[in-house]
């Protein structure tokens, strides 16, 4: 479903001349499985995440997402995803439901079909309380929900997740990766960026480590821990970006 | 482009907008509130204005002769147009000051008794001063009476300014006595005395200030009343029919109607509203559905959609242009009703004239309503590629004041009633609707004649309006300026970046720099050449402005390119493109100019005759100037051929053409160099030849990756004009060569004249070369295929001139 091959990313930088935000990344994500994404803040998760939405256009490498190469057929692509992060806003001035109405529209959707999806989402979601409220008025999170829905009105595929429970407290995040794991079940392929550990435990089949651009390491949680010996994830994380930075200082330092 | 999802957008956008208080303040309520309220405010200023009195003071009232012209503290009435006007001036003489409870107005009366000596020697001094100049070569003994002048006035104007008097009279003694002896005098008609001459009478004001320059105008109304009939008095004295000062009085037959007056307000005002509304009516929202929208967050929900990028902007661009219209026209509508009611409520005198004062005919207005969607969808696709621009919506507001200077500017000149449509005028952009409209609305010429006008203004303002919206377009493509993140400026680490980040040859906003350095150079220097045209047709100082020309092209064109160019890329010589270029480009090079001259020459006068307006004169006279044998031709070569042909194409074809090839793209670099190219120009002929050469130009150079092809051709284009005017064009028209050429006799010069054979024959040869140079590209337009094209660096060739003298 989702095939990523030597991936890289460039930005010109004013501070930094060119940063390489996304080094040579290669994964494979299968239907029905949850994949993380686990990096510090600016590792290059977001890049990522945006090339394989089409927001973003790759500097070199292959990305296809449910068939599609990213840059050859963005829309096609972004007519079998859905995407949801913390960046992606709600209009102020719509409600629930004409928002996400909208997007249902703008996907192609019957009129017929879309009305029947919009109100199984508004249940199961527990969203008919506030359909008719302006998301200005929202709290977080009834907006998250709204988010939600958006993402999957069209039931795609592929759903890519970009942090989406940052800023978000406990019982909105708990929520929300309810619903993941409720779209894991649905046989989705789906891809989940983080910084924290707990969720990639919670969620993940098979997670990839990833910092400075460059995947670090990756598999399933066990495989990961037998093969360097470290049963908690987080102490895992922290071995390998230590190793990591370690031995670029050590490349940086060699004349 | 799927129109389904273009009209989700719009309509979103569009209930977007509603919903927002602010919005529909600005489109509908300020518009309909904003003018009612300043009629009303107008209103109340202005007579608050009027009600002023200003006070008069006469020193000698006593002496004044023949009917009164004063009566109590007032002019007498019938001396005004309106006699409304005597009582805004309170008239007070000697004696009814001592009346008056105001120690301010009598120490006044006193100072101006002992001023008096004084007014009346700067009056004479005035006088003198004035008489001595009409007659030339006394000036020289002015001096001292200047400086003596130039005292007086001092002294007199700094007690005038601080005193309560905007208007000071001062009668001579014994007026009224010599007045009444020469009326007897000239009663008797005793034609041997000699007639004495008057004393003048002294009205003393200080035309800088506006409430004494106001009752002045009024002094002066009321003694030239006054004075007229003092002089019908003295003919009936002397028995002379009262006429006699008339010799004929000319009949003012005014065939202005009524409507016409009004449609010459409204052909003033209609076009300037919509315009400025427009573009504010646009800005706003573009601001919110471009930059707010990034900020907000809600644009990258937005682009992950299906719809193409195209169709985002579509829809957005039809929002704005939507409430830009809204805007406008509502502005014009509430203008228009508070104008007319205004102006029909006035009983003041000034607005009698327009009568009932009615609308436009109802087709002009309909032209109005069509001529606002060219204008509104131009502002509202520049707004939207200012908003895309733009990372928020405060960085948006900084670009209306720029836009709006511009814009106002252009209205500002399409208000000069001497500003008219004209063929050249109405493919402008925003000038050609402005224009048309007035010239509707005005009606003074049919509809029929203007109609010419329609096709033109409609098409360009379309082709504005779309070149625009691809901007935007572009923006919104663009990762740079979607994901612009708030970086903080540093001016150092700006400057070390463009040290550090050096590329072989400039980047796109590198090459923008340059062109505006060469524009801002050009402007420093236009004073410069602007004395040296107007000195042109002395004949000595013909050499003298061939050099300046030299020294212009080099410091203006030449130097900012090239000192870029070593400063902020790592190879001058791929910048420049000094390299060898093949064998076949050069010989295309040679051969185009001599082919291309012809048609562009043609083309150039059958534009001038049709299209453009006249050349300015010293222009005119430059070129004239190549042909004189005063000029060595050699000299005329090294200035019009040779200078520019290096210098230009280091600029144009060397510097921005490389940085704008930049961009990876494969016609941009070529059109927009061409533009640049034009620009500099300045006369609008050559602009337009300069922009084709320069596709030719830029075209030379982009296939052949070298500047000789161009400095070639432009050596030999520009050197054939040279050497044209210096030949006897006779043998051209002789024997079999006269199906090619005419001899055209223009004033004292012949011209040499190029026959539809001859372009036929120009064509053929240059249109194969110029297809042959466009199909010589790789094909592919791609952007993986601009990536390598950018990144393929030119074979090593053989080193150009500046190695091999080395």
């Amino acid at each position: 479903m989702i095939a990523v091959e030597q991936l890289t990313k460039e930005f010109a930088d004013l501070q930094r001349g060119s940063v390489v935000a996304l080094d040579g990344a290669t994964f494979q994500v299968q239907p029905g499985e949850v994949f993380g994404l686990l990096g510090p803040n600016g590792a290059g998760k977001t890049t990522c995440l945006r090339i394989l939405s089409t927001v973003l256009k790759p500097t070199s490498g292959r990305a296809v997402v449910a068939g599609y190469d990213v840059a050859e057929h963005p829309e096609r692509v972004r007519n079998n995803i859905g995407f949801m992060s913390s960046n992606t806003g709600l209009y102020d001035r719509m409600t629930a439901w004409e928002l996400v109405e909208y997007y249902g529209r703008l996907y192609g959707m019957p009129e017929g079909p879309l009305q029947e999806r919009l109100e199984t989402i508004f249940e199961t979601l527990q969203m008919n309380d506030f359909r008719d409220l302006l998301s200005s008025k929202m709290s977080t999170g009834m907006k998250q929900k709204v988010s939600i829905a958006r993402t999957i009105v069209h039931d795609p595929p592929v759903l890519i997740f970009d942090e989406p429970t940052s800023g978000l407290d406990v019982l909105v995040a708990r929520a929300v990766l309810k619903t993941i794991e409720s779209l894991k079940e649905q046989g989705k392929c789906i891809i989940f960026s983080t910084h924290i550990m707990r969720e990639v435990e919670r969620l993940c089949d098979r997670v990839a480590i990833i910092h400075r651009g460059r995947i670090l390491d990756m598999g399933g949680l066990t495989e990961l821990s037998q093969r360097h010996q470290q049963p908690d994830m987080e102490e895992l994380f922290f071995h390998l970006i230590d190793r990591h930075d370690s031995e670029s200082d050590l490349i940086a330092a060699t004349p | 482009m799927r129109w389904n999802n273009v009209r989700l957008i719009l309509l979103r956008e569009v209930r977007d907008q509603l919903r927002d208080r602010r919005t529909l303040f600005m489109v509908a309520v300020l518009p309909i509130m904003l003018y009612p309220l300043l009629g009303l405010a107008m209103a109340q200023m202005m007579s608050s204005f009027n009600e002023q009195t200003r006070t008069v003071l006469v020193l000698g009232a006593a002496e004044l002769p023949g009917p009164p012209l004063i009566e109590g503290d007032r002019f007498i009435t019938d001396y005004f147009d309106d006699p409304a006007d005597a009582e805004k001036l309170r008239v007070l003489t000697e004696e009814s000051i001592a009346t008056v409870d105001d120690e301010a107005l009598q120490d006044f009366a006193t100072e101006a008794l002992q001023m008096r000596p004084l007014i009346e020697e700067l009056a004479e001094i005035t006088e003198t001063i004035d008489d001595a100049r009409e007659t030339a070569g006394e000036a020289a003994s002015l001096t001292a009476l200047e400086k003596r002048e130039a005292e007086l006035r001092a002294l007199i104007g700094d007690w005038f300014n601080r005193g309560p008097v905007q208007v000071l009279i001062v009668v001579p003694d014994g007026f009224r006595e010599q007045f009444d002896a020469v009326n007897r005098r000239l009663a008797r008609d005793d034609s041997q005395e000699e007639i004495p001459e008057l004393p003048h009478p002294i009205v003393l004001e200080n035309g800088a200030v506006d409430t004494s320059a106001i009752a002045f105008r009024r002094v002066q109304q009321a003694l030239r009343r006054w004075e007229k009939k003092l002089l019908e008095d003295r003919l009936e004295q002397a028995q002379l029919p009262p006429s006699i000062h008339t010799p004929f009085d000319a009949t003012d037959v005014n065939l202005a109607e009524e409507d016409q007056i009004a449609a010459s307000v409204w052909s003033k005002l209609f076009p300037t509203l919509l315009i400025i509304m427009s573009v504010t009516g646009a800005f706003y929202p573009a601001i919110d559905v471009g930059a707010g929208e990034k900020e907000r967050g809600t644009m990258e929900t937005l682009l992950i959609c299906p719809a193409t990028r195209t169709e985002i902007v579509a829809g957005k661009f039809l929002t704005v242009m939507l409430f830009s219209l809204t805007t406008a026209l509502l502005n014009l509508l509430s203008m228009g009703f508070t104008g007319k009611y205004m102006l029909q409520m006035s009983t003041a005198s000034a607005f009698s004239q327009f009568g009932s004062f009615s609308f436009p005919p109802l087709s002009a207005l309909l032209w109005l309503g069509v001529l606002s969607i060219p204008i509104s969808a131009l502002f509202s696709a520049l707004s939207l590629a200012f908003a895309m621009f733009a990372k928020s919506s405060k960085e948006g507001q900084y670009y209306l004041t720029p836009l709006l200077i511009v814009t106002i500017g252009i209205t500002v000149f399409c208000l000069n009633p001497a500003v008219e449509i004209s063929p050249y005028f109405s493919v402008m952009p925003v000038m050609g609707p402005a224009l048309l409209l007035k010239a509707l609305l005005l009606g003074s010429t049919s509809p029929v004649r203007l109609s010419i006008y329609f096709l033109p203004v409609l098409v360009s303002s379309f082709l504005y309006s779309a070149m625009a919206l691809w901007w935007a377009i572009e923006l919104f493509r663009s990762e740079d300026v979607l994901f612009r993140g708030a970086e903080r400026f540093d001016l150092r680490s700006w400057i070390r970046h463009l040290a550090r980040d050096k590329e072989s040859t400039p980047n796109f906003s590198e090459a923008g720099f340059c062109f505006v350095l060469i524009l801002l150079l050009q402007f420093a220097f236009q004073s410069k050449i602007q004395a040296d045209f107007a000195k042109a047709t002395a004949a000595d100082a013909m050499s003298k402005l061939f050099d300046t020309q030299m020294i212009y092209l080099i410091v203006t064109v030449a130097t900012p390119a090239l000192m870029m160019a070593v400063m902020l890329t790592t190879s001058v010589r791929k910048t420049l493109k000094l390299y060898w270029p093949s064998a076949s480009m050069l010989a295309a090079g040679c051969v185009l100019p001599f082919f291309l001259l012809p048609l562009s020459f043609e083309l150039g006068q059958f534009l001038n005759r049709t299209f453009f307006p006249e050349l300015p004169a010293g222009v005119a006279e430059v070129f004239r100037s190549l042909g004189d044998a005063e000029v060595s031709v050699w000299m005329a070569l090294a200035t019009f051929a040779l200078t520019p042909a290096i210098c230009e194409e280091l600029a144009f074809r060397g510097f921005i053409l490389s940085g704008m090839e930049h961009s990876g793209r494969r016609w941009l670099p070529i059109i927009l160099s061409s533009c640049a190219f034009g620009i500099v120009h300045m006369v609008a002929q050559q602009v337009f030849n300069a922009m084709l050469l320069g596709l030719v130009l830029g075209l030379l150079a982009v296939r052949s990756r070298s500047l000789l092809p161009g400095v070639l051709f432009h050596l030999l284009y520009n050197g054939t004009q040279v050497v044209l005017t210096r030949v006897d064009p006779a043998p051209f028209a002789g024997g079999w060569r006269e199906h090619l050429f005419t001899v055209q006799a223009v004033g004292e010069d012949t011209v040499l004249r190029y026959d539809p054979l001859l372009l036929v024959i120009c064509a053929v040869v240059a249109v194969p070369i110029l297809a042959w140079l466009v199909s010589t590209h790789d094909g592919d337009d791609s952007p993986s295929a601009r990536e390598k094209r950018l990144r393929i660096e030119p074979a090593e060739p053989a080193a150009m001139a500046p190695d091999a003298a080395s």
